[in-house]
């Protein structure tokens, strides 16, 4: 009977690794497709023609300087945007969840409006207000864009993480003397660090795939990464950008992986930190 | 909610809940309410609004070839939304199910494929499935055809762009929730004799339903409204309402009628929200 | 106090705002008599080469900022909405010409100070643009299909709506582009301001578009086996044909009296340019013979520089995408007023089906 339970547990988390496996090709399949393109000998990705590396030798003699400012250009977007949008969603959550004011009810609502609705027609009625108003068009005017629809998701995922131990660990805090902006710092944002870092995650992502705010607010200066990729669609993309974008997804993979392996690092210190401490109180008490 | 305050200090309040407030009037509030103005306006012969009030854009929409475009476009984000549902919600609940270091590892495998940019990976799928692409290759080679299927520009394809670029978007909101429940819970639910099903059914479902309705809003609105996927993967010949307002605002260059297909996708949206908020409190509306 | 408070607050965000915003602008460069430093330019990616920018940087001392447009309606849009000023050129088409000059949007231009132009074949330039606009390249957008799978041989606009080509025409989009073949395939004007002539074009762009299998990227479609007809630009056929190399069996499709469209592409200075200078320079140089004739290789399109083309490789005056005999038998786009909302809404029509 055991054995049985057991031997059905067993199938079942085969199935389920399984099916979880199969939705994760659909995400990489694509993914590496893109990679192998970049190593396509042939000047557009019209078909496969064959094996060569000299795109990763053209993306680093620099020829191309096109490429390698628009990417630095939509990375600088996409922190600056990151970055406000997590400050302003951080405070926007708080306060939203904790305080009463009128209006509330209002700002929540519009919260969901650069959620849901076309980013086509935000973009368009932020040009011509930004004209209207005589804001120039620049890296200012794209990060503002960003932001708008960043803001609400870090609100909403930062909203999601205060809970009600937060108000009691607040007072408490409070209670024992701290004043409130060190709640603030050394009780309230350690609590929801988990939702800052996914709102930052989840801006960071936005931003930098937004094709259509940046292209309607765009500088005369600079277009964004995915702006040329868009325009050079047209007539082909070439292999030099995938090659560019594989770069890129491994920078930021290898930069994930120090991340995460630091973190472990830190659990293990804590871990044996705190075993060690346990065994001091035991000691003691032996 | 907390209760309501005693009135104390309102610095506090102004410093966090104002810059978002302003924020959101700003550039929102401002904007959509702009959107609403021109709709009622008519266009400039070459582009931008005249002001002059009339009610043209409207007259336009009730045409029922405008009609048709809608509930097409209602349709493809209708099916996109529901397998989008259907696959996610197992796989949210897979990783849910992890212990909480191998979740956030899956979660961030969930995401890096993000960080491609979503043309180049929607033009992946083009390179693969064309006409002499590798699944043609495959295919023609196993002998389970005898000549190349034109997969591309299909709504199949389209309907594979949609999924894939919307499907996370359905998981994070969905693992939010499940990852939340307690697994107590469910235990309790299995010692009282229910079946898993029953569990599923009655405890595990209605618990996650936020996260579900997140789930729908976050994969039914955009999909309503996208453009690029479907003008990529579609050819430039099927045209959804996204396309459409889309074109109003570049090549048709008819503002006004732009802003009115925009106005009825906020009904639409609005209208969802209106649903949601019978179900649910919307300030638990989960993303992540 | 609360609400004294949140005011202020509201106004500090403004101002803030307000301020980013300007900072991101450029200051003014009212009395710039030493020559501008830098040059903005909006045009389409993949259209320039990377060479004649980097010589022009070297040359002048001018760092030029390219960004690029997604579509045509891309730099009117930029255009009416105001945001013109930030460029220093902006690439758009003929047909849009009379309607911008009209709407007051452009700078009018001082040819003495691209002595170059003389270059530039009147044929392809008229009078009344000179004032506004300088020519780049030129696109012929004709029919081209596959010898060896095309069904039948292409011979005339009509031809494209017969039932054997179902599923075998890439085509390039726009209003402007497809009323015009059905225009003429019926007879009349491509220019029409008739709404019962265009409702009629209408009616046969339904065939054609039954026919069609996509809009856009039509080389790629075309090389890898999607379709095996396509009306397109000459620019993009170059690039098909020398992506097929010694496998090439597509040719130019060989009309004997439809004329074809001859489009423009062109430079214009936006009102309230802040590096006039600059541009009357860059005008200047890519009307040089030498550097036209040196672009052509990377963008083999046809050029309205004869002395470009004369300066040009052998390679590009014999390529096969040029080979064809109707050359002189072309219509323009020409600016159809107030008749341009008839044809959105009939493209529209024809796009939503």
């Amino acid at each position: 009977m055991k054995n049985k339970k057991l031997l059905r547990q067993r199938r079942n988390a085969f199935w389920s690794a399984l099916y979880a496996a199969v939705i994760y090709a659909l995400f990489y399949i694509p993914v590496l497709v893109m990679i192998q393109f970049s190593f396509n000998d042939a000047k557009r990705n019209y078909s496969w023609e064959g094996f060569t590396t000299q795109w990763y030798g053209k993306l680093f003699s620099f020829g191309n300087h096109d490429l390698w400012e628009s990417l630095v250009y939509s990375l600088a977007i996409a922190v600056a945007a990151t970055v406000i949008s997590v400050v302003v969603g951080v405070l926007g959550g708080i306060g939203l969840k904790k305080f009463e004011f009128r209006g509330k009810k209002f700002i929540n609502l519009m919260l969901y409006v650069p959620i849901v609705v076309p980013e086509i027609v935000l973009a368009v009625s932020m040009l011509i207000i930004f004209m209207t108003v005589g804001i120039r068009l620049g890296m200012g005017t794209i990060v503002i864009g960003h932001c708008t629809f960043c803001i609400p998701y870090a609100v909403v995922t930062i909203k999601g993480r205060i809970s009600g131990d937060n108000e009691t660990l607040q007072e408490a805090s409070m209670d024992l003397g701290a004043n409130r902006v060190q709640t603030f710092w050394r009780v309230t944002i350690p609590s929801i660090m988990p939702g800052i870092l996914s709102a930052a995650f989840l801006s960071f992502t936005l931003s930098i795939d937004d094709v259509i705010m940046s292209n309607m607010l765009a500088s005369a200066r600079q277009s964004t990464l995915p702006v040329l990729i868009l325009s050079v669609n047209r007539t082909g993309i070439t292999p030099d950008i995938n090659a560019l974008t594989t770069l890129m997804v491994l920078v930021m993979v290898a930069g994930m992986l120090v991340m995460s392996g630091l973190q472990r690092l830190r659990r293990k210190r804590e871990a044996r930190e705190m075993a060690e401490a346990e065994q001091r109180i035991s000691t003691l008490r032996g | 909610m907390t209760a309501p305050k005693k009135r104390r200090n309102p610095l506090p309040a102004i410093a966090q809940a104002g810059p978002v407030s302003v924020w959101m009037v700003l550039f929102v509030t401002v904007p959509m309410l702009f959107i609403i103005y021109i709709s009622f306006m008519s266009r400039g012969t070459f582009g931008g609004v005249e002001y002059t009030p009339t009610l043209t854009s409207y007259e336009t929409l009730a045409d029922v070839t405008y009609f048709a475009v809608i509930l097409k476009s209602l349709q493809v984000a209708v099916v996109t939304t529901a397998v989008c549902l259907l696959l996610g919600y197992p796989f949210a609940y897979y990783i849910a199910r992890k212990s909480a270091d191998v979740a956030s590892r899956l979660i961030m495998l969930l995401m890096i494929p993000l960080w491609t940019n979503s043309l180049m990976r929607l033009n992946a799928w083009m390179l693969l499935f064309q006409t002499n692409g590798p699944v043609n290759k495959a295919l023609l080679a196993l002998g389970i055809v005898q000549s190349p299927v034109k997969f591309i520009y299909t709504d199949g394809l389209v309907l594979l762009g949609l999924i894939t670029n919307f499907l996370p978007f359905a998981v994070l909101p969905m693992y939010s929730s499940i990852e939340k429940l307690q697994k107590a819970m469910l235990e309790a639910s299995a010692d009282l004799g229910a079946t898993p099903a029953t569990t599923f059914r009655k405890v595990t479902l209605p618990l996650t339903f936020p996260g579900i309705f997140s789930a729908i809003i976050l994969t039914f609105i955009p999909a309503l409204g996208t453009y690029t996927i479907t003008d990529m993967l579609g050819g430039g010949k099927v045209l959804y309402i996204g396309n459409i307002i889309k074109n109003q605002f570049g090549t048709i260059r008819n503002w006004p009628l732009g802003a009115a297909l925009s106005v009825l996708l906020l009904l639409i949206t609005a209208l969802l929200i209106f649903l949601y908020s019978r179900f649910a409190k919307i300030e638990d509306m989960e993303v992540l | 106090m609360k609400k004294a408070l949140s005011l202020i607050l509201v106004l500090v965000m403004a101002l803030t705002l307000v301020a980013c915003g300007g900072q991101s602008a450029t200051t003014p460069s009212g009395g710039e008599a030493a020559g501008s430093k830098e040059l903005n330019i909006f045009m389409w990616s993949d259209y320039m080469s990377d060479d004649l920018v980097a010589n022009f940087e070297q040359e002048y001392g001018i760092k030029v900022n390219l960004s690029y447009m997604n579509d045509n309606a891309d730099s009117i849009t930029k255009l009416t909405a105001g945001a013109g000023d930030g460029y220093d050129l902006i690439m758009t088409c003929d047909a849009y010409m009379e309607s911008l000059i009209n709407g007051g949007y452009l700078e009018q231009l001082d040819l003495s100070q691209i002595p170059n132009a003389k270059n530039i074949n009147k044929a392809y330039w008229s009078e009344q643009n000179q004032g506004y606009c300088v020519p780049y390249l030129m696109n012929y957008i004709y029919v081209v299909y596959d010898t060896e799978r095309c069904p039948i041989e292409i011979t005339c606009y009509n031809d494209l709506i017969r039932p054997e080509m179902k599923g075998q025409i890439g085509s390039v989009d726009g209003a402007r582009n497809l009323f015009p073949i059905a225009l003429i395939a019926l007879g009349y004007d491509p220019n029409s301001r008739e709404e019962s002539e265009i409702a009629e074009a209408y009616e046969w762009l339904v065939k054609y578009n039954e026919n069609v299998v996509a809009y856009g990227s039509t080389e790629t479609n075309m090389v890898n086996g999607t379709i095996s007809c396509m009306l397109t630009y000459d620019g993009n056929t170059a690039e098909a044909m020398a992506q097929l190399g010694a496998d090439n069996t597509l040719t130019v499709a060989p009309f004997t009296s439809d004329p074809v469209q001859l489009g423009f592409d062109l430079y214009v200075i936006p009102k309230g340019a802040q590096h006039m200078d600059a541009a009357y320079l860059f005008l200047n140089y890519i009307c040089d013979a030498q550097v036209m004739a040196d672009n052509l290789v990377e963008n083999p399109y046809s050029c309205p520089n004869d002395a470009a083309v004369a300066a040009a490789s052998e390679e590009y005056r014999n390529g096969p995408a040029f080979d064809f005999d109707y050359k002189t038998n072309v219509f323009f786009q020409e600016d159809v007023g107030d008749a341009i909302t008839i044809y959105d809404k009939y493209y529209q029509m024809l796009k939503v089906g």
